[in-house]
């Protein structure tokens, strides 16, 4: 870092090459979808402008993750409402959970992933976005608690009935299943 | 038993979130995230870091699409200067200077372009001018203390090659400049961008910069303070 406020920019290059896929994910689940490149070029830039407001010492990604979430939110500031926000974040995210090719290591199948994503499309956006950042992501704590600008005890509390509320529909919608054909 | 199908349940989604990776090509991004860095805004130290990172630019885009095209002009405005990355070659032995002219006002009088005299090192010992009238050289002094000022028309393409594993960005004048701490390679180049390989030499510091119409480099065992001192008492001859 410090090699970056001096102005060296091949540090500041290293610095983009290191984080970006982990930013780009970010934006796209987000709800940046086909422009998270974009918002993370953007959020690149604004990191380098401002990083004499960075504290020295801390870790670099947690605030980055933050300004990258933060211009995802831009993008959808024209959508009014809060709620209609992030109504199309969501919008924009889950088709990226749906497509894609199954990664040689996940065993997740087809239904299962489908029935995951429909089930993560009923919780409240508050559940979703923690769900989204510490496990879709896999972000430790201080970077979800950066990313969605909460307090680190009220990222673990969501976390906690964000699993809770997702592991119950999930067992509901299986016992109405069963109700149904069985 | 809650744990376990919460557990099975977390490994889902890290699962799910794994699939959901969109493919990034890093180079692409940070050569695009140092582009973007020029509309950053009006703010001279900005400005600064903006020169800074379209040269990594540069040097993204040489690294990543050999052989070399981009030019400084294309980044800095000012032209006749190409930077290459990478250890200079170490075989060219001392350039010939251009062949001696009388004096500065013989040499303006020879070229195309306004020639500019350093003040501050007084009159040069030497003066030179290139059999093309591409570039005016001017020494001052001898041995491992000779001073060099060469100067050419910026609107040339890739008058000089500079191969060169370090930079700096720097400031004349409040004009944007590089500064050359470390030996490196200096080749003229033909007007078509090919090396004319008989003129490689290794130069020691240099440092290197625009005027509205020409660029400047200056060469010898100077710190960056003199040197900056030297270029900014530049004044045209006549």
């Amino acid at each position: 870092m410090a090699r970056v406020r001096d102005g060296d920019a091949d540090a500041y290059a290293d610095l983009v090459r290191r984080h970006a896929p982990v930013a780009v994910r970010t934006a796209a689940l987000l709800g940046a979808g086909p422009d998270a490149e974009d918002v993370v070029q953007e959020a690149f830039v604004k990191a380098y402008v401002a990083l004499d407001r960075f504290r020295s010492g801390s870790p670099f990604r947690p605030w980055l993750l933050r300004i990258v979430a933060n211009e995802t939110r831009n993008l959808h500031r024209a959508a009014g409402r809060r709620a209609a926000r992030e109504q199309r974040a969501w919008a924009a995210a889950e088709p990226l959970l749906l497509a894609g090719d199954e990664p040689a290591e996940s065993a997740l199948g087809d239904v299962r992933r489908s029935t995951l994503v429909a089930g993560l499309s009923r919780l409240s956006a508050q559940h979703r976005q923690v769900v989204t950042c510490r496990y879709l992501l896999d972000l430790d704590e201080a970077e979800t608690a950066a990313v969605l600008g909460w307090p680190r005890g009220t990222v673990k509390s969501r976390l906690h009935r964000a699993l809770s509320a997702l592991r119950d529909d999930l067992a509901a919608r299986d016992a109405e299943e069963v109700g149904r054909h069985g | 038993m809650a744990d376990a199908t919460e557990d099975l349940l977390v490994a889902d989604l890290r699962s799910l979130g794994l699939r959901a990776a969109p493919e990034t090509d890093v180079e692409v991004l940070a050569a695009r995230v140092l582009n973007a860095i020029p509309q950053a805004g009006p703010d001279p130290r900005r400005t600064l870091l903006r020169v800074a990172l379209a040269a990594l630019a540069v040097l993204v885009a040489l690294v990543a699409t050999p052989p070399v095209r981009a030019t400084v002009a294309d980044w800095f405005g000012f032209g006749g200067v190409r930077v290459e990355r990478g250890e200079p070659d170490r075989t060219g032995g001392e350039g010939a200077a251009p062949p001696r002219v009388g004096d500065v006002a013989d040499a303006a009088a020879a070229v195309a372009f306004p020639v500019l005299l350093p003040t501050a090192l007084g009159e040069p010992d030497v003066v030179g001018v290139g059999r093309d009238r591409r570039v005016v050289s001017m020494t001052w002094g001898g041995g491992d203390e000779q001073l060099r000022v060469d100067q050419f028309d910026g609107a040339l393409d890739y008058a000089v090659a500079k191969r060169a594993p370090r930079m700096r960005f720097v400031s004349v004048a409040g004009t944007d400049a590089l500064w050359f701490p470390t030996p490196h390679d200096v080749v003229l180049l033909d007007p078509d961008g090919s090396r004319r390989t008989e003129s490689a030499r290794l130069a020691g510091q240099t440092l290197v910069w625009p005027t509205a119409t020409t660029t400047l480099r200056l060469e010898g065992d100077l710190s960056l303070a003199e040197a900056v001192r030297i270029a900014e008492s530049a004044v045209p001859v006549g």
